[in-house]
């Protein structure tokens, strides 16, 4: 069915404030009276405090308040399991773990206050590594962690945060199939999402006692449960306000330092700004978590898979705080199968606690490291049963009816055409020059679920104002959501309106997240619009003239005193039976010399529903690819004794408008998704699949495979080196 | 110690008395409520802070407000003219050249100044001249693209 | 940043007496990008900021005698751009390119970028090679140093309290010479260097033999340093492959770099000789043109 405005390339017309600096995200938020409030760090991995003193640092001029855990109530903080102090109180227990804080005028006072802050710390054993701490005689992280609300019920040893499972057919049964079974462990890096806004918020307290909020926070109304839950306060005193946010990528869903803001705002009376330092972002943000993954996969001598083990361990650091979701682990351990059908599965991802910075959702949670893991495999495997890569993953790849880890059995399985499209137009079979490799790589991504409201309004002016609560992640959504309501009213784009709902206007919403928003926010809008459309038939009969305008027909209702409204609360439960496949070709020259991968062009195909802002959709692929080449080859938050040792965007490398391939992208839209006009989702499409690619071409250039992530200049010479080596012997 | 310091913004004289500590950005965004600047990094990397002092980009996070004195500075604000966008801030908009526009007041404050010196720069131009202004949503294509289109008004100012 | 006097003179002998007032409590500052960047991360806490932005005078790029010099206030931009530099010393334009981003190199000056002695920093290894001389001022005097003579470890130089740098000389290239700068960036474009590499070479009239080589490398030691085991290796020599492989495995045995998130030590030192030879490689064609051009 051909659209008027979905599927039109609209640009960002959401976006003068944004491209004219009038765009108010949470750190430009001005109140009169606001003061500022810093952060004191533990510079301990793991210690008990054996006194705080802050005589110094309230004496300094200017400054208002200075607050340790003995000056807040006793409460544990979380997205879905609570273990985290507000302020570290008896101990701390990873580098860069909150343990006072102070509130001036002048942000540069507080910061000055903060050296003049005495901790006293008794140093305590600690445990960096996920493997080390679950051996027996680790240093605990936490004495008792079951004892945490929201904490899974069972744990191998105490160090365990959660284990997640899946299971299909009989593992051991299928390895007794096999005629031949492989086995390698892969590696992947600590990494900051790289968004360019650090975490801000201000935390204003009204005459009335009522608690304003303004964050960058993807998830408002989660937010305000979460605040009321930390603050001990009723969610109807809170309302969370919703800004621009600066740049989310799975980052920021978390209270952060809200509850500090809310004390200190509190003690002084003043609304209460706080804004990290990138500095803090990168020892005490919420990064992805670095992995450690083994697959063993059995094989007959057809090239198919019988049979695979998946043991994945994550290092969360020290808090499981923040993981939003209920299994407090990584949905993303679940693309342990790939896109492959695989009858005997099991798939095992323990979260581990160890004294490191705390790790959370990042784009993708979960995949880009497993998918790194098993495409990697794949080729590895099909190099050593002398099958070509593409052939062998031909022999399995997901088809129709199949069943994912999760459960799901799929329809409208279309990975073989997806692999088609993106070897097609990489030119995958023409010939290379010597040091140029090529690699493929797949993934899937689900489309999220999730809960939205959405109201729409017909305007005495004839336009229509759609009230919704998801904020601005920078998606584009926002322009999605007007494109869906002006298609089912008949309107032009310039005659919707998005209004944006404070926490106050609806019950809930599960936010921004997941790659849910055009899914459920799109069907949100949509309904309500239907809704509406129908309001509008009917008061045209009433009014007998059935052409009249949008502006007649809602300047009739005012003068009845109503408005035309209609409401739609969309509830995605269950995930649908389709998926979006990705399939990805890194084409890499490496020299020989250094070591060096230089990415030369990079093909990207997806298996997409109806596409609904074609620059917006776009836009997603390459943000996400880009990312996904950052994590391949230069993003790595390195540690030394869980102390971040790259604190600066100078240390941790985000690629640069340099730094990126030209690109080739495909995209086969067939219209079977769950979203509205069959929409699917394309947030998380194209990052996972990015660094086994590259990886995969770099063994294709060179002969080397590396098994770790990211593939620096350096790994891959050294590795030549040992293989020059080994050859000459 | 603060110190009364004079600064064009804009086109438009401020007299303010800073502490002789306050950040060029933080004199703009606090002391003068001109927040379309902003702070990422805080070392001069990122260019979220990117404004002009005398016509040249700098990094306003890592410049003394005292630096300015006596000085014209050009922040995002004043790229319009009359409410009209600037054609860079309009490519932005019209070829998807921003998604979370954190980034962006730094982007075409960058943008600006590249097609000021150079009005009709080549890829390799614009991939040199931009290298500082990182963005993590789009993946810079479309900022590539934004430029290329703004480069190609015919009625730039 | 802590609290500070800021004091910004118009004249150079005012900048000075200022200095020695407040001796080892002030701190220079110009451009800033270093300075402001260490007082920000609270490594540096100045009592008394001296500015010589307001200073007249400082910021002149001009040719004396087979030489050009380099006021200290010239910014990184200025000499990149230079109509002068590029002419007649290329090498020199296209190091101080390659320096970060174009917004940093409208601010750092090239007075500061030696005073800060960050020895990953990559002007430092051209002039370094070029054998520049750094004119140091005090209240009572002026000296000029040698720049091999001025750095002494990492963030650290012969400056003493009250003294600033106010200029720095560089001679022109010999006939038959040749210039190059190489820059490894293995991560991403606005990296620094994980090594530097400034390589000149002057043949010997017959166009064929190595008169003299010069070599500096950055990223690699405490202070830029002078590859002179490499240099001594091709002096007289034909510059084929092997001498030059022969030079790049000289320079990684003079060495000591630091391992960290640009690269291991023992990965430093191999690409050392890689990048030799490849600046050799490059500043041989160049000196082979001249050569020829000469002729």
């Amino acid at each position: 069915m051909a659209h008027r405005i979905v599927g039109q390339p609209i640009g960002r017309l959401d976006g003068v404030e944004k491209v004219s600096g009038a765009a108010r995200y949470s750190a430009d938020v001005t109140l009169p009276g606001l003061i500022w409030g810093k952060a004191l760090r533990s510079p301990l991995p793991h210690a008990r405090i054996v006194r705080i003193d802050t005589a110094e640092a309230r004496a300094v001029p200017g400054v208002m308040a200075v607050l340790s855990a003995r000056d807040l109530p006793d409460v544990l903080v979380g997205r879905r399991m609570f273990d985290m102090p507000l302020l570290a109180r008896d101990r701390v227990r990873f580098i860069g773990e909150k343990v006072a804080v102070v509130a001036a005028a002048d942000p540069d006072v507080a910061e000055e206050a903060l050296a003049l802050i005495y901790v006293e710390y008794e140093d305590l054993p600690a445990v960096f590594d996920a493997a080390a701490a679950i051996e027996p005689g680790a240093p605990l992280v936490h004495d008792n962690p079951g004892a945490y609300e929201g904490a899974p019920a069972e744990r191998p040893h105490a160090n365990v945060q959660s284990v997640l499972c899946f299971k299909l057919g009989d593992v051991e049964a299928g390895f007794r199939e096999a005629d031949r079974i492989f086995e390698h462990t892969f590696r992947t890096q600590l990494a900051h999402h790289g968004y360019i806004e650090p975490h801000a918020g201000v935390v204003a307290i009204d005459g009335d006692g009522r608690v304003q909020v303004w964050a960058s926070n993807k998830m408002p109304y989660r937010l305000k449960e979460l605040l009321s839950h930390a603050l001990q306060l009723p969610k109807e005193r809170i309302r969370v306000n919703l800004t621009p946010i600066g740049g989310d990528f799975g980052g920021k869903g978390s209270l952060m330092d809200l509850p500090l803001a809310y004390h200190l705002a509190r003690v002084t009376g003043r609304p209460v700004k706080m804004v990290m330092r990138y500095t803090e972002e990168l020892m005490a943000g919420n990064p992805r978590h670095p992995s450690v993954i083994t697959l063993r996969t059995g094989v007959t001598k057809a090239g198919r898979i019988v049979a695979r083990r998946v043991r994945a361990l994550f290092n969360a650091g020290a808090y499981a705080a923040f993981k939003p979701v209920p299994h407090v682990n990584l949905g993303g351990a679940g693309m342990g199968a790939g896109v492959y059908r695989i009858p005997n599965l099991l798939i095992e991802s323990l979260c581990v606690y160890t004294h490191s910075i705390p790790c959370g959702h990042a784009r993708s949670p979960g995949e880009p490291q497993m998918v790194f893991a098993g495409e990697s495999h794949m080729d590895m495997i099909a190099k050593d049963l002398g099958l070509d890569p593409i052939e062998f993953r031909k022999r399995n790849l997901l088809t129709e009816g199949d069943h994912l880890p999760t459960g799901h059995h799929l329809e409208h399985v279309r990975a073989k055409e997806t692999l088609d499209a993106a070897l097609e137009a990489s030119g995958w079979t023409t010939p290379k020059p010597a040091g140029v490799g090529r690699g493929v790589a797949m993934t899937h991504r689900h489309i999220g679920v999730g809960f939205t409201n959405a109201r729409v309004r017909l305007e005495t002016k004839g336009t229509v104002t759609l009230v919704i609560g998801l904020p601005d992640t920078g998606t584009g959504a926002h322009l999605v959501l007007r494109q869906i309501v002006a298609e089912v009213l008949g309107l032009s784009i310039d005659e919707v309106q998005i209004e944006l709902a404070t926490t106050d206007i609806f019950e809930t919403d599960s936010g921004v997240g997941g790659s849910r928003v055009t899914h459920t926010g799109g069907r949100a809008a949509y309904h309500a619009a239907e809704q509406l459309k129908e309001q509008i038939r009917v008061e045209a009969g009433k009014l007998g003239t059935p052409g009249a305008s949008f502006a007649v027909i809602a300047q009739a209702a005012a003068r009845d005193g109503r408005t035309l409204e209609a409401s739609h609360f969309y509830d995605a439960k269950a995930h649908a039976a389709v998926t979006s496949f990705t399939a990805q070709v890194a084409e890499v020259a490496v020299d020989s010399q250094t070591g060096q991968v230089t990415v030369r062009r990079f093909t990207t195909a997806h298996d997409v529903g109806t596409v609904i802002n074609p620059i917006g959709h776009q836009g997603q692929i390459e943000g996400g690819l880009v990312q996904g080449l950052g994590f391949a080859l230069s993003e790595e938050l390195g540690t030394e004794d869980g102390r971040v040792s790259t604190l600066s965007l100078g240390d941790f490398k985000l690629p640069t408008i340099a730094d990126i391939p030209p690109l080739t992208t495909v995209l086969l839209e067939d219209p079977v998704g769950p979203g509205p006009f069959r929409a699917k989702a394309i947030g998380e499409g194209s990052i996972s699949a990015v660094a086994p690619a590259v990886a995969n071409a770099v063994a294709d250039a060179c002969g080397v495979r590396i098994l770790d992530l990211p593939i620096t200049a350096e790994k891959v010479y050294f590795a030549l080196a040992v293989s020059k080596k080994e050859r000459s012997s | 110690m603060t110190r009364a310091i004079r600064l064009t913004v804009n086109g438009t004289a401020h007299d303010v008395e800073v502490p002789t500590y306050r950040t060029l950005l933080d004199c703009l965004r606090c002391d003068l409520g001109l927040t379309g600047s902003k702070e990422g990094c805080g070392v001069g990397v990122c260019g979220a802070c990117t404004v002009l002092l005398d016509g040249k980009m700098i990094s306003s996070c890592i410049a003394l407000a005292v630096f300015a004195d006596g000085h014209e500075v050009t922040t995002v604000e004043g790229l319009a003219e009359d409410e009209r966008l600037h054609p860079v801030q309009q490519a932005f908009m019209d070829a998807g050249g921003f998604q979370c526009g954190i980034c962006t007041p730094g982007q075409v404050v960058a943008a600006k100044a590249l097609l000021d010196a150079n009005p009709s720069p080549s890829d390799t131009e614009i991939r040199e001249w931009m290298l500082g202004n990182l963005c993590r949503c789009t993946g810079y294509y479309k900022i590539i693209e934004s430029i290329r289109a703004a480069a190609a008004q015919p009625s730039r100012p | 940043m802590n609290a500070f006097d800021y004091r910004a003179p118009r004249r150079l002998d005012e900048a000075l007496a200022l200095l020695q007032e407040h001796g080892p409590d002030a701190r220079v500052v110009a451009g800033g990008t270093a300075l402001v960047t260490m007082m920000r991360q609270r490594l540096v806490r100045p009592a008394c900021l001296v500015s010589l932005r307001d200073v007249e005078g400082l910021d002149r790029i001009e040719a004396t005698n087979g030489a050009i010099r380099l006021g200290a206030l010239v910014t990184h931009r200025a000499v990149e751009v230079s109509p002068l530099i590029r002419e007649r010393l290329p090498v020199l334009a296209e190091t101080f390119r390659r320096v970060g981003t174009v917004r940093i190199r409208h601010m750092a000056t090239v007075g500061g970028a030696l005073a800060h002695a960050d020895p990953n920093q990559d002007p430092p290894v051209t002039l370094l090679a070029l054998d520049a001389t750094v004119e140091i001022r005090r209240a009572s005097g002026r000296r000029e140093l040698p720049l091999r003579e001025f750095f002494r470890d990492y963030y650290e130089t012969v400056l003493e309290p009250g003294e600033l740098v106010t200029a720095v000389t560089v001679p022109l290239l010999p006939a038959a010479s040749g210039a190059s700068f190489v820059k490894f960036l293995p991560r991403t474009a606005d990296d620094y260097a994980t090594v530097a590499v400034a390589a000149i070479v002057t043949l010997e009239p017959d166009g064929q033999r190595c008169h003299q080589a010069r070599i500096a490398l950055g990223s690699v030691g405490m202070t830029p340093l002078r590859a002179r085991a490499a240099e001594a290796a091709l002096v007289g020599q034909r510059l084929d492959e092997g001498v030059l492989r022969a030079a790049g495995a000289a320079a990684k045995t003079e060495v000591d770099p630091l391992s960290d998130h640009r690269g291991s030590a023992a990965y430093k030192r191999e690409m050392v000789s890689v990048m030799v030879g490849r600046a050799l490689t490059q500043a041989a064609a160049a000196a082979r043109q001249m050569a020829r051009g000469a002729r």
